[in-house]
């Protein structure tokens, strides 16, 4: 399995797409989410978006996401269930309640978290870095030093996860017992963010010196050697996202 | 005692990385795991500390398996230094990073105080120093006591010579060895044939995931088949030894020398054995050249003798020869 | 040609110089060993060779580097990138892609190759790796040894005059390090390069260099060919330079008077040298 947010090689239709069009689409799709409340299209949009996932042969990433992003969420709608007193009440607490609406906004919550955040780390695991940083410098003109910078952040994330498990790796091997309360387990994490941050600071360090010697501050926005050109199915998938954003929009109105 | 029982593992559920491993570490042991990268040697490190469980099969550590013990537990048995010692540091000075290990076991006090303070001593560390700032090798030591202050019964170290120079090799080795005398059970993976030649007394070569050879550090060592099926090359002098002992007439203390100082004295009794091959044969030479000597002193007297006896008719003959004239 | 003249270098954050009053010349076409104990300044040999000393690690530097006439103060570190590739230590963080032919092409596009020279370079420098089948394959699925050689290859790509390399076998195993100086020294003799490397297995390295330099805690203590500073084996030892034992076996015969013979490096020459002692 790929760790997280590293690019799984294969030939699907989104690995084909051009790169700044799934990002763009991503994007669409997230604001898409953020924009209705209607607990039935955004149970849609998860739906399309893990349809989507499953057809590039990354059920299993998008499991491991899914889960990630579910904790995520399942933290903010327990603190949405317990400070929005809505709809009939289930649940009393001594500052309101639990009612049948707070239930329904936790839920929405959930969803549409999981919805919005499946496609642009889906993005991730499509496209090359590469091709991610070119193409948006070549197509959407950004400055080429943000796009590396932003590249090279989501390249880190899995070796510092790498970095964290070797660390927790070798501290349970000293006894530090991990496998307790989550509470306990983050006390216990806290310390260990100082080697963590030492091999950060070092690793982006050499990193920088490294392209630096390799020429990055010659690079231009025509340094790209790829061309990343536009077919019917990348304007094909704006359009579609477009409608599901106009649609979203007019739920949102509608409703 | 670590047992392993046909143990079988893999990560994620993917392809195994180790199959249908057996062996056991006898308590005392000094057990170097050689290999190439890739071959399940630090795998099988992973699952004798339960890092790692098996997927197939039972580790047993003194006699308990692996999946029936709490880390700390393991922790406590087994000391684990890894090959990076900077996953391993995470105090700000030195004497709270010997300390960690207590307090991640819950028995800090006195006694623990003093163990460190006898660790500082005997490793001439700066107790109040910071670790990051210490060098590679330091480091290393240090990541190396603030394990074996614990004493735990036995130590696992995974390539504890990579990344350090000559000087911090031989310290790091002699700890270990020291620690192997006063009873404690070494397990290394290691890729300095040198070092593991030096120091172990036991070899299991591994290679794409199972044991190819265990046994004796040199009879493992000179194995033409293992070395070739694990991709290894023996220590130097070794392999210099198995060179000259492929031929013909070779002397047996060369053909199985191992260090220098055993090839050194190998060589020197080959020589001054020849040596006296040639003193012998001189002596030999002397004694026939003597009774040869003697022989040609004989027939030279017999010849001399013959000569006068022919020489006293012949002068007579001359005599009167002359007379006759 | 690479000149260090009376070259001193302490880092802003060191009380000392790491490196002191070093002169030395390397010719084109040289390939170059460098090695030490822990802390010598072989390291900082090489980054005043790459320009990263002065240019990312400030600091007082005396006297004066030069590579191909270009001063490395006053040269930019980009300009000095054009004629010196590096490989760093740490291989992991050096990759700035997820598929090799990505990595590869990264310093192409940057220096501006002509982009129909692109796929031939791309191509000569996979095949001069050895690495042609991994083209495709995603960095973080490469075992230590083969990125150590796209890590080179990706350089090469560029044409360097100088190949600086910084403990390319620290992580790998005996085989795997063997491999990749093979493939290095090969690229280096067909093209003219020059290369420098620093590394700890000086048995590897006396096996590929024409120029062994011993560094002790910050000066040069030997700069020569393999053999007449593997004479020194001893010496070698108390700096924290560890012999091939061959060497050393050789070295300590030739003490008890049972060996008078040239230096040996390696295994082979030391089976051959006894045969004959024991003729």
């Amino acid at each position: 399995m790929a760790k997280f947010l590293e690019y799984v090689p294969g030939d699907s239709i989104l690995h084909r797409m051009n790169p700044s069009v799934k990002l763009i689409c991503a994007v669409l799709f997230a604001v898409a989410c953020f924009v209705t409340s209607n607990l039935v299209f955004l149970a849609v949009l998860l739906a399309a978006a893990l349809v989507l996932a499953v057809s590039c042969g990354l059920g299993r990433e998008t499991a491991g996401l899914c889960k990630a992003v579910f904790a995520f969420s399942l933290i903010l709608a327990v603190v949405i269930l317990l400070t929005t007193p809505y709809g009939v009440p289930l649940v009393p607490l001594p500052w309101g309640f639990i009612g049948t609406g707070s239930l329904l906004a936790a839920l929405t919550v959930m969803v549409r978290l999981m919805a919005a955040a499946i496609p642009l780390f889906l993005v991730f695991y499509v496209t090359k870095m590469n091709d991610i940083t070119n193409s948006a410098v070549k197509q959407l003109h950004v400055p080429y030093k943000y796009a590396f910078t932003f590249t090279s952040t989501v390249h880190f994330i899995p070796v510092f996860m790498n970095d964290m498990a070797g660390i927790m790796e070798a501290q349970t091997a000293r006894g530090v017992a991990f496998d307790g309360s989550i509470v306990q387990k983050v006390r216990l994490m806290i310390p260990l963010c100082v080697p963590l941050l030492i091999s950060s600071v070092r690793k982006t360090n050499s990193a920088a010196i490294a392209a630096e010697v390799r020429g990055f501050n010659l690079r231009t926005r025509e340094s790209g050697y790829k061309e990343y050109p536009l077919t019917g199915i990348d304007y094909a998938a704006v359009a579609l996202c477009v409608l599901v954003l106009v649609a979203a929009i007019a739920v949102a109105v509608l409703g | 005692m670590i047992e392993f029982k046909n143990v079988s593992a893999s990560y994620d559920g993917e392809l195994a990385v180790l199959r249908d491993v057996s062996f056991t570490v006898n308590d005392g042991d000094f057990v170097a795991f050689v290999g190439t990268n890739g071959a399940g040697k630090s795998t099988t490190m992973r699952l004798a500390n339960g890092l790692l469980k098996p997927t197939a099969g039972e580790v047993l550590v003194d006699g308990v398996p692996t999946t029936a013990l709490k880390t700390s537990e393991l922790a406590r048995k087994i000391g684990f230094l890894f090959q990076n010692p900077d996953r391993q540091i995470c105090c700000n000075t030195v004497r709270e990073e010997l300390l960690f290990g207590f307090k991640a076991l819950g028995e800090e006090g006195p006694d623990a105080e003093a163990r460190v303070d006898a660790m500082i001593e005997r490793f001439g560390f700066d107790g109040d120093a910071e670790p990051y700032l210490l060098n590679r090798g330091t480091r290393q030591l240090l990541a190396l006591a603030s394990i074996i202050v614990l004493a735990p019964p036995t130590i696992i170290l995974d390539e504890p010579t990579t990344g350090l120079d000559f000087r911090e090799c031989v310290k790091v080795m002699d700890i270990v060895c020291e620690l192997n005398e006063g009873g404690t059970t070494v397990i290394m993976v290691c890729h300095d044939m040198e070092v593991v030649g030096d120091f172990a007394h036991r070899v299991i070569a591994m290679t794409a995931g199972q044991v190819v050879a265990d046994g004796a550090t040199f009879d493992v060592l000179r194995d033409g088949a293992v070395l070739k099926a694990a991709h290894i090359l023996p220590p130097q002098v070794t392999e210099v030894s198995m060179i000259l002992g492929r031929e013909p007439g070779c002397v047996p203390a060369v053909a199985a020398a191992n260090t220098v100082p055993q090839m050194v004295e190998a060589v020197a009794q080959a020589k001054q054995a020849e040596l006296q091959q040639v003193a012998e044969a001189a002596a030999l030479a002397d004694d026939v050249l003597a009774v040869l000597a003697a022989e040609q002193a004989a027939t030279a007297a017999a010849i001399v003798e013959a000569s006068a006896d022919y020489e006293a008719p012949a002068a007579a003959m001359g005599a009167s020869e002359e007379e006759g004239r | 040609m690479i000149e260090f003249k009376e070259f001193s270098f302490r880092y802003r954050e060191g009380a000392e110089p790491v490196v002191k009053d070093i002169s030395l010349t390397i010719p084109d076409g040289c390939f170059v060993g460098i090695t030490g104990a822990a802390g010598s300044g072989k390291s900082t040999l090489t980054y005043a060779i790459n320009g990263i000393i002065p240019h990312c690690y400030p600091g007082d530097f005396y006297g004066a580097v030069s590579v191909e006439g270009c001063d490395t103060v006053e040269t930019s570190l980009t300009d000095l990138s054009r004629m010196v590739g590096s490989v760093c230590q740490d291989i992991d963080s050096q990759m700035v892609s997820t598929v090799v032919e990505d990595e590869i092409l990264y310093g192409l596009e940057n220096f501006a190759v002509p982009w129909d020279e692109i796929p031939a370079r791309v191509d000569e420098a996979l095949a001069s790796m050895g690495i042609e089948d991994l083209r495709d394959r995603t960095i973080d699925s490469l075992s230590g040894g083969q990125k150590q050689k796209v890590a080179v290859a990706s350089v090469i790509a560029l044409h360097p005059k100088v190949l600086v390399l910084d403990e390319p076998t620290a992580e790998l195993d005996p085989a795997s390090s063997v491999a990749v100086f093979d493939l290095l020294a090969r690229y280096a003799r067909e093209h003219g390069t020059t290369v420098v490397v620093v590394e700890q297995k000086i048995a590897l390295l006396s096996d590929y260099a024409d120029l062994l330099v011993i560094v002790d805690d910050g000066r040069i203590r030997f700069a020569d060919t393999p053999d007449a500073v593997l004479a020194h084996s001893d010496e070698l030892l108390a700096l924290g330079v560890n012999c091939p034992r061959a060497t050393t076996l050789m070295n300590a015969l030739g003490k008890q008077g049972l060996y008078d013979g040239p230096t040996v490096r390696n295994v082979a020459q030391a089976a051959a040298a006894l045969q004959e002692v024991l003729a």
